[in-house]
This record gives C-alpha cells, structure tokens and sequence, in this order.
C-alpha cells in the first residue's frame, strides 16, 4: 500500500527473515482511537487522504515495508528486489503463496495490470502515479513493467534514481486482475464496486479481513486466519481490529484514560500526564515530518525577502526552543535541515544553527536588517523596523486553520517578528483555500491552470510573506525532497532557486550516487546550502507519542513500530 | 398633544433623513476619495445608533409616564434587574475593559498554563537537556488572576476582550434580523396580497432550513470570518421576527387609529414608520433580548465544531481551545464556559422581565 | 380536512424544491469545489493539481454545466436515486439508511424525556404558583436554556464517564439498539441534548397552565366540585397541551439540526450530524442536499402533524 510519505536501498540492507516465534492464541479486541477523520474509500487506489491507506492496509500488506531501525523488511516480496548494474532495471520476485479470496493465486500479472492498466491510465487518474514517473528528454514518461514469470515482473527505468526502490517499489500493492477487468475503462462502476469498497478479494494477503465499516463512528477487521505470515505464530493474536473515530481530541484521551480503547497517540500537552499513569505503556518517538516556516521568494512577496541576509534575520529572532517549549510542552526538537534525525543521511555538518544559541539573536537581527536597509526607530519605547519608504514594515503571515499546533506557531513567529519590530497580520484559513489562495500560482494574465509552481514569474493569487507549514521525509530516500527544494519542483509554491541545489538533487538520482560515500556528501551539501539559504527557516521535528494499555505485549520501541502490530497481544491476566 | 407630537414627529423623519443622508455622503466619499474610513460594520452600527435614538431612546424620553410604568413592571421582577445588571456591568466592561488590560492576543513564553489565583497545578514539560520530564507545581497569583493558557496568554485579559467580541456578535447579528424581520413583517402586513404571499412563500421556505446546518454549510463554503459570521447568523434568523411582526401590525393595522389617521390621507411610509414601528417596538424590544443569547451560543457553537474565526478570541473560540486539556488545564475552557452561561442567564432573565412588563397577557 | 392535507402537502413539495435549489446554489457558489477539497487531503505531496483537479471533476460528474447537474440531481431524487457520496464511498440512500437510527434513538428519547418532564414540572410549578418549589423550577429552567450543550455535554463525561467511571466515554454503535446497555449509553447524550428542550417546555407549559387556571370554565369546574385532579388533568392540561405541542413541534427542527449535531461530536454518536457536518466540510453535494431536503421535510411533516392535533384537542379550529 503506498503510504503518503515521501524515497535508495537501506544502507544497511534488508534484515533477514525473524526467527519463529511460540504460536499464540488469538483474543480479545483492539481499539485503536483516531479524531484525525474518516477514510474517504476502501477503494485505495481512488484515495488521496492517508487514513483511506492506513484502513484498507489492515487487510492488504505491500511488498516490503521497514523496521523500526529503518531496516527493510520483505512482506509480498520472496527475495530483496535486484537491481541491475547499471541502475535501471528491478526484478521483483514475489511470494508463490499469496492468494485472492477463492483461493486464486495472486501473479506478477496482477502487479504489472495494476501498474499499466490502472496506476498509469488515463480513465483512473491514480493519485500518486508521480511516483512511477522519469524525465526523459524533458518529457514525463512511466516506467516499463514487465511480466517475467508466475512470480517474476520487472520493473524499467531510463534514468538512474538510487531511491526508486523506496519511493514507489515497496509500498506497491495489487488489484486483483480478475475483479478489475470487469470495471476497466469505467471510473463510475470502477468507484462504486462493490468488491473494491469492501475489500472483498484480499484473501491471505493482510493480517486482518474487512468486517464492517461505519462512517464517523469505526472500521472493524477480524483477524484473518489464512494470513500468508501467521501460519507458524498464529499471528495476528487479536481476534478483531477496530480503529475508532473520536470526534474531539478531548473525547479520545479521555476514552484512553478510562480504558475504553487500547492505544492511541497522545498529544504534547497530555504525555506527561499519561507517562504517569501506570496502566498506560507510553513511548517517545522521532517522526519524519517538520515544521517549518516559507518566505515567499515570488514577485507579491515582500521584495525584502529576495535578500538572503533578511531572511537569515528574520530566522535569527524566532526562538526553536520556544517553539518546542511552547508548542510541543518541549516534545519536539528543534530543526536545522530537511533531513530528520532518524536518518542515515542526517548531518549537522555546517549546517547553520538559526534560532538558537548564538544565532538567535534579536539585535544581531536588527543590524542585519540596517545592513540590507531596512533601518529601526524606537516608537514608544519598542523597535519598529522601516521600509526604504520610512513606513513601518508589515508582513502577512498566512497558515491553515483548524490545526491548533500550527495556529500556535503563527501566533508564536508573529510575537518574535512584532519584538523584533515587524508587525505581521495573521491569515489563517482552511486548507484547501490555503492551496488555492496562497500555494497555487500562476503567470498574471497567462491562461495558465493553478499549479504550485508555475515558473519563476508565477504569482499567488493573494500576497503572503510568511507561511507556516509541515513537509516529510522519507528518512531512507530524501531524494523525494526535490520537490520542494528544486527550481522547478513541483511544490516549489515560494519560488526557491539556487542553481546549485538543483544541480545536487539531478546528481543524487544518477549513477554516481549509487555510491553510498558519495551520496552522502551530496546530501551533507544540500542540507548546507538550503540552511543557509533560508527560504525556509525549519523550525522543529515534532515526536509520535502513542500510548497503550498496558497489557498489549510485543511492542516493538521505536520509530515505525507499527510495521509489526500484527505480532502485538494481549496479556493474560 | 398629538399635533405637537405629530410635528415632532415629522422633525424626528427629517432628522433621521438627514443622518441617513449625512452617512450616505461619508459612504459616498469613503468609496470614492479616500480609502477605508469606517468598515462596513461601522455604518451599520452608526445607522443604529441614530435609529435607536430617534426611535427607541427619544419615545421613552417623550412619553416618560409610560416608560415609568413599564420600569415599575420590570424592577418588580427582581431577577429581571439582576439580568440587567450584568448586561450593564459586562458591557461596562466591554466597552473600556480593553483599555485597562495587557495585549490579550499576546503569549508569554514561560507562562504557559498558569493556574487561577490561589489553585495549585502541577505543570509538565520535556527537558531536552536532561532527557527526561521535569514537573513543577506552580500557583496561581494576582498577576494572573484566572491563569493563562497553552500559549501563556492572560485569561483575564483574553475574557474582557472576548466580552466585548461576544457582546458585538450578539448585538450586531440581532440587529441584522430584527431589520431585515422587521421590514419583511411591516411591508408583509401593510402591503398585503401578493406581496404579503410572495414574502410570507419565502419566510417559509427560510423557517424550513434546517437553520444550523445552513449556517455550517455557508460558512465552511465562504471561509468566514467574524465578520462574515455575524452577517450569516443574521441572515438566518429573520423569519422568527417576521412573522411575529407580522402577525402583531395586522392586528394593529386594523386599529382605529390607523384607520382614522388613514383617512386623513396619511402617507404609507409615514402609517408605517408612525403609527405601525413604534406600536410593534416592544415585540421587538423583546425579541431582541431574548435572541441575543441564542446567536452568543451559535457562534459559540461554530466556534466548537472548528468553523469559528481563529484569528478573533471570542469566549467560544477559548473555549474551543480550551475544552481539548479540560481534563489538566481545566479552567481554559471552564472560565468562558461560565461566562457564556451567565451572559445567555442574564439575557434571558431580563427578556423574559421585559416581555412580562410589555405583555400582561404572558407571564412565563 | 382531506383536502387540507393534500393542499398542505402540495405546498410542502415547493417548499421542498426551493431548498434544494438554495442550497444547490450555495455549492454552486462555493469557491472551494468538492475536488479541490479531495486535494486537500493530498498536502503537499502531489506536483501537479490542476491535472488531477480535471480528472476528479471528471470522476465526480463536475465538469458538467451547472444547469444539467441540477436537471439531472432533481431528476434523479424523483426517481429515488439520491445519488453517490463521494466523501464516504457509498450511495447516499445507503449512508442515510444506516445513519439515520443513531440520530433518531438519540432523538427519539430526548424528546420524551424533555417533554414528559418538561410538562410534569411545569404543571407542578404552575399549580404551586409562588411557591419555593415553583421558584426553584422556574430558575433551574432559566439555567437550562442557558447552559450550552456541547459544554454541558463535555462537563457530563468528564464527571460521570473519567472520574466517576459509570459510563463508557463514547458510544458504542455494537451494542444492540433495543437493549439495556444501549439505553444506559444513551443517558448523557440525552441529558445533554434535552435539558435545553426540557427547561424551554417547563416554562411555556407553566405559563400556559397558569393562564387556563384563570379561565371561566375553571373556575365552573372548581365550583361545581369536581376533584382539583380532575380540573387539573381533565379541563387545564388539555387546553394547555395546544401552545404546547406547537412548541415542541416547532421545536424538534432545532433538535434536530442543532442541538442533535452538537451532542453527536460530543459523545461520538454516527448520526446524522455527524455524516452532515463532515459532507458539509467535503462539500459532499449528493449528501448535502439530501440532509438538508430530509430536514425540511421534517419541518414541513412536524408542522402538518401540528395542524391535526390542532384539530383534535381544539375542536373549535376547523380547516375547509
């Protein structure tokens, strides 16, 4: 299933297979809470929102997910994907003992269908078929895939991209050919199909089968006794999966403080209160998402802040650790890099520190701004930084609503700027006016759809300076990052552009970065000069907190300590 | 008596033309010259003060032995005159509280979670250095005497500021439906015929909305603002008034005095505006007071469900915040959870006086 | 009487189709479409919105001129085919037909329990005019109306779910509809959702109590003798039911669509309100505009049955 996370194989390689574990039998239920929102469809290949994949993952596994030391672990795959020599081509071998529902055995057939007929057509418009995208002479083409036998497909790129295995192979899963040729070509009976919206063919291929699904209220699994992993354990060792969806966040922590439900993720201002609670196993976990701040660099942005200097001011007065106090009760840390911690690729080499220690400096700041001519007055005993024009500045600063962390960090960077002499006007709206209004641009007065960069000359359709927003990375393959960092990424909305940079993200999907050395310097450089650069200013990496009663055993600590929930169970009492 | 009210009547329209007039220019002139010099609600509201003086504050003033005696009904209902009271203390303190009081949007880091005066609560947070959670028990003091929030904002300031934002929703968006019912009702009744039917269609067709979803629907789909919001609720919440205007001038339409002052050969606008308005004005007195509370608690309730205006803090929006560490930082939302309550009491108990005082008939 | 009917609900389908067609209008003018709201959901991962943008309009039966999707939705509710909901992946008759018990058991009980007690009280209060006992009513009423739901909703189950531990903190949608342990479930959500109904009843079955206890055809039943509990239960209580039953008719559409939603995100309750409110988020156009119709249509059927009973306790109205 392909998560929303953003792709090189593990430096430190696939793990080999766990040894066998005592059979356990299967009990009880567990209630997972969730106040994030319902999944849109079970039909996932439809999908865009994550809950959608993580509801229709409990019943279907992809080809191999990772560990929680970001290790690879196969799961449809019988053997580590092979890459070629020179990069291009993967053979993927998968497991001869995956089944449909009706015992019809699963091929590689199915994967390249899926692939070719659905991912890449037209009629279907799969939603992350980027994923599987190359330039090729400036064109946009899919890769190639092919049916080698009952169990071998492979995979054909024409360019070289080292992390291609991690961004689209492993999280790849089928539709079953047999169901999906009855719909092909009609995206009206494909949406409303039954099989598809109840999961009906997903046979021994996930740890739990489709029970029953109540819109706002749960989605219900039973433990799949065919399940292709469970025949030596007996895994998974709940009899039923239910996630349950709370309307406040309120309601959920106070349903998992009673009891009422097994394990949900607790947010910064209640973990110490849970951490005390003794019937409550509470873990602390790093994630692969940050917070951070966007200058607009395009032409309605403040032209203050085309000069570096100004935006390394403004990120000089706005205090990481506050955030991270303040914001997250200090369950974040702060944030120098697109890299996250967790990664093998992360290094604090050069990087500059913005916002704290000595580079958190308001005064500093101030001379800064002088420098670039934009001088200070005292008015009525507080600074007010001045425009060429001798007006007091003023910037927007916009995010979405509705996400109380990030409304706290807008009204957060808004005090640093206004001590620092900068009054900023909040715009806080929903998100999908945010996309519409601030992040799509185009050329004024071109025919040109909305796009999040529409070239350097693009411009939003409201004028921000400031925005407050939370990117990803996946830790394994930040290569994906050129999206943002590019010239021409496609979720370039602030117009960032340093030749350089661009130059390092094309080098990092080429032959030379299959060298795990080399790869890693590229890296080391990005994460120096989009630092330095600072049309972004990273402000923290938020942690994962979730919390479980304390008689589910088999936990795994550690990031991504989901990736094996089937081998969680109950204690007995 | 009746000329020289009648003559002072006609001064009143005229003075009343003239200020209508007067703001017209400034709108004129706003729109034309120069750039912003009210906001749309400030014309609105001056339009109201001139209305309410003229039509509301003048009458009382002119026909003092009425008011007195309406004012001896009222001050019976002791409970009524406690309602009042708190109107008049929290609009005293909405309209020169925010003078007196720190930055209410502003948050002070290192005093997130500060208790109220005299109440002890352990505070938590991670220490990155030593890698563990540090706790600390802190007391409320005279600093901040109802605590602060996650952001560390002073309580107090942030309620004053709130009173006066939910006091401007309740008052602004009941102005909009009691004018637009108003009208609707007045011309409804007077006109009568197709006009009454065609008006009395769509009053239904608005009483048929399920009202609250409507108001979600127009506000998630326009990204409201505070602004917006008032106006929406305002729009929504006429028919109510129209009908009971409605109903109440075509008992009075066929009155004697209409009649009388009719054949006399007075003008349509001038039956409406002196003889219908001022007879149907304690209804509307009335209705007034007792919706105020209800469009508090809508906004309160948009506010709940995450369509409110985050950038405004209104009492519904803290509590909104509030209401998600209920179970650690209970006062947040309990502290405008009991203003809300006691602002929509003390509405209703003074409504509920006012409408025994104007109508014998109900005593509720 | 027949015809009245039949005219009323003639006059009720306009009624119906004017709605629909505002509220059609409203998400016409919306500058959000439903796909961008499917967008949304993607963040910042997809390069390329406008394409995608097309092709959910496409998927969605969007990118059609306005006039034929309305054409189309009118026909297709005369037709029974309420169409499919694009947030939630199922048809809207469906997801209706599944919802609609949450809301109404919910609903349901509220209303008995805040009519019942709201008319025992008031009557109670207006027979012990003046009393301590009526001044107490009468204040505790004031403070109902007052108290807002959601709030008093969140107080409950902090109180009565975490600290006290005698309900579950949620609802559970397992339990059987028609059992115990389901109406235990249902106890704070009906507090909640029928203190405001009760206390508003109280006072406008007091008040109306009070004024036929001044009525001739009292005081003629006092004189002749008969029982104070028959004057009471036989000749006030039915005069007072009629101001009554319009309140609370007239009342169930506020229930219904206010209160009802609130209390449903309180206690995650999968009714009605919920699925509107999130459709309404998506802007969801099938589900919304049948909410908003079914809404209506509840209105305009409360009002029709107030009509009747009118007709019944009063024998003096009379429709031709």
């Amino acid at each position: 299933m392909p998560t929303p996370l953003l792709a090189a194989p593990s430096p430190e390689g696939p793990t080999p297979a766990p040894a066998a574990e005592p059979r356990r039998e299967p009990q009880g239920l567990f209630l997972s809470g969730t106040s994030a929102g319902d999944a849109e469809t079970l039909n996932w290949i439809l999908a865009a929102d994550s809950a959608s994949f993580s509801y229709s993952g409990q019943t279907m596994d992809s080809l191999a997910t990772y560990n929680t030391q970001w290790q690879v672990v196969l799961r449809h795959l019988a053997k580590p994907v092979e890459v070629s020599p020179d990069g291009l081509v993967y053979t993927i071998t998968i497991r001869d003992d995956l089944q449909w529902t009706g015992g019809i055995k699963v091929t590689a057939e199915d994967y390249v269908y899926t692939l070719k007929n659905l991912m890449f057509s037209d009629w279907l418009s799969y939603t992350y078929k980027e994923d599987w995208e190359e330039m090729v002479n400036g064109e946009k083409v899919t890769v190639r895939p092919e049916v080698i036998d009952d169990t071998t497909f492979t995979i054909t790129r024409q360019t070289v991209d080292p992390e291609f295995v991690d961004n689209a192979i492993y999280g790849l899963t089928p539709y079953p050919k047999h169901i999906a040729l009855k719909y092909e070509g009609d995206i009206k009976a494909f949406t409303q199909a039954e099989e598809f919206n109840n999961l009906g063919y997903t046979g021994n291929m996930g740890p739990y089968i489709y029970q029953e699904w109540i819109r706002n209220d749960k989605f219900l699994v039973i433990r799949n006794p065919d399940f292709y992993m469970g025949q030596e354990d007996g895994s998974p060792h709940f009899e039923e999966y239910e996630i349950k969806i709370f309307g406040t966040t309120a309601a959920r922590h106070a349903a998992m403080e009673a009891g009422d439900i097994t394990y949900t993720g607790i947010d910064p201002p209640q973990v110490a209160k849970f951490a005390k609670m003794e019937n409550i196993n509470m873990y602390h976990n790093p994630t692969s998402g940050y917070t951070l701040i966007t200058y607009n660099l395009r032409q309605n942005g403040w032209e203050g802040l085309k000069d570096k200097s100004v935006r390394q001011a403004l990120s000089m007065s706005i205090d990481k650790k506050a955030v991270a106090r303040s914001v997250f009760k200090g369950f974040a840390d702060p944030a120098f890099s697109f890299i996250p911690g967790p990664s093998p690729w992360f290094t604090e080499e050069g990087v500059p520190k913005f916002g704290v220690g000595p580079l958190y400096d308001k005064q500093r700041a101030r001379d800064m701004l002088r420098e670039a001519g934009y001088g200070a007055r005292e008015v009525d005993g507080r600074p007010v930084v001045l425009g060429p024009d001798g007006e007091p500045l003023k910037l927007v600063l916009a995010t979405n609503s509705g996400n109380k962390q990030r409304e706290d960090i807008a009204f957060l960077v808004r005090q640093e700027l206004g001590d620092l002499g900068i009054e900023v006007e909040m715009k806080l709206v929903p998100w999908a006016s945010l996309l519409r209004q601030y992040m799509n641009n185009r050329v004024p007065g071109s025919d040109q759809e909305p796009r999040f960069n529409n070239g350097p000359e693009a411009v939003s359709e409201k004028e921000w300076d400031i925005m407050v927003m939370g990117f990803s990375t996946h830790p394994i393959a930040p290569s994906g990052s050129s999206v943002f960092y590019k010239s021409d990424g496609g979720i370039n909305y602030w117009g960032f552009s340093n030749p350089r940079v661009d130059e390092l993200f094309e080098r990092v999907k080429s032959r030379e970065a299959l060298d795990i050395e080399a790869r890693k310097k590229m890296y080391a450089e990005l994460s120096r000069l989009i630092a330095e650069d600072q049309s972004v200013d990273f402000l923290v990496y938020p942690q994962a907190h979730p919390g479980f009663q304390a008689n589910v055993d088999g936990i795994e600590p550690g990031m991504n300590m989901g990736y094996s929930y089937h081998k969680w169970y109950f204690l007995q009492r | 008596m009746s000329r020289l009210s009648a003559r002072l009547g006609g001064v009143r329209n005229a003075l009343f033309l003239l200020a209508v007039l007067g703001l017209g220019l400034i709108l004129l002139a706003d729109i034309l010259l120069v750039d912003h010099i009210l906001d749309p609600w400030g014309y609105f509201n001056l339009f109201f003060i001139i209305t309410a003086l003229l039509y509301g504050v003048y009458p009382l003033f002119v026909n003092r032995r009425l008011t007195r005696y309406y004012w001896e009904r009222t001050r019976r209902n002791r409970i009524a005159i406690l309602g009042l009271a708190f109107i008049a203390f929290l609009t005293l303190v909405a309209l020169v509280g925010p003078l007196f009081i720190p930055d209410p949007t502003r948050g002070n880091i290192g005093e997130e979670d500060m208790p109220p005066l005299g109440i002890s609560y352990e505070q938590s947070f991670y220490d990155a250095d030593s890698g563990r959670i540090v706790s600390q028990v802190v007391t409320g003091t005279w600093a901040r005497p109802l605590g602060t929030d996650d952001r560390g904002r002073d309580l107090l300031a942030m309620l004053i500021s709130g009173a006066r934002i939910s006091l401007r929703v309740g008052l602004q968006a009941i102005l909009v439906s009691i004018s637009i019912g108003v009208i609707i009702g007045l011309v409804s009744a007077y006109r009568g015929g197709v006009v009454d039917q065609v008006l009395m269609r769509f009053t239904d067709i608005m009483m048929t909305f399920p009202t609250f979803i409507l108001l979600v629907l127009v506000v998630s789909i326009f990204d409201a603002n505070l602004n917006l919001i008032i106006l929406f609720i305002g729009i929504f919440g006429w028919t109510g008034a129209a009908r009971m205007v409605r109903s109440e001038a075509l008992s009075l339409r066929t009155r004697d005095f209409i009649t009388a002052s009719r054949s006399l050969g007075a003008s349509d606008s001038r039956i409406i505006f002196r003889h219908l308005m001022p007879n149907v004005m304690s209804i509307i007195i009335v209705m007034m007071t007792l919706g105020i509370p209800s469009v508090i608690l809508a906004e309160a309730a948009l506010s709940f469900i995450g369509l409110g205006d985050p950038t405004v803090a209104s009492w519904g929006q803290i509590l909104k915040a509030g209401q998600e560490s209920l179970d650690t930082t209970w006062w947040v939302a309990v502290e405008p959870g009991i203003m809300l309550f006691l602002t929509v009491l003390a509405f209703n108990f003074f409504g509920d006086g006012l409408r025994d005082a104007f109508d014998p008939r109900s005593q509720v | 009487m027949k015809d009245h009917i039949i005219r009323r609900l003639f006059y009720a389908l306009i009624i119906a189709w004017g709605v629909t067609t505002i509220t059609f209008m409203l998400l016409l003018a919306s500058p959000n479409s439903p796909a961008d709201k499917y967008l949304a959901n993607l963040s910042t991962r997809i390069q390329d919105p406008a394409e995608m943008k097309a092709a959910i309009e496409a998927r969605y039966g969007l990118d059609r001129p306005w006039y034929r999707q309305y054409g189309e939705y009118v026909a297709n509710i005369a037709r029974g085919d309420w169409g499919w909901s694009f947030s939630t992946s199922m048809p809207v008759m469906k997801l209706i037909g599944v919802h609609w018990k949450y809301s109404f058991q919910l609903i349901a009980l509220s209303m008995i329990f805040s009519s019942v007690l709201g008319i025992l009280i008031g009557i109670y209060s207006a027979v012990r005019q003046y009393t301590r006992t009526d001044y107490l009513a009468t204040f505790l009423s004031f403070i109902g109306i007052s108290i807002p739901n959601f709030w008093l909703g969140i107080m409950l189950i902090l109180i009565f779910a975490v600290q006290l531990g005698w309900f579950k903190t949620f609802y559970d949608t397992s339990l059987a509809m028609f059992s115990l342990a389901n109406l235990k479930a249902l106890v704070l959500p009906v507090i909640t959702l029928g203190t405001a109904s009760m206390a508003g009843y109280t006072r406008y079955v007091r008040s109306a109590t009070l004024d036929n206890l001044r009525k001739d055809f009292v005081r003629t039943a006092r004189a002749k003798g008969l029982p104070e509990r028959t004057v009471i239960g036989r000749h006030v209580f039915r005069n007072a039911m009629l101001p009554v039953i319009t309140i609370i008719m007239w009342d169930l559409s506020g229930v219904v669509f206010g209160g009802a939603y609130l209390t449903e995100v309180v206690f995650g309750i999968p009714g009605l309100g919920r699925i509107s409110l999130n459709a309404v988020l998506a802007e969801d156009y099938p589900v919304v505009m049948a909410i908003t119709l079914i809404g209506s249509a509840i209105v305009l059927l409360t009002n029709l049955v107030t009509d009747i009973a009118y007709t019944y306790l009063d024998p003096r109205i009379k429709y031709d």
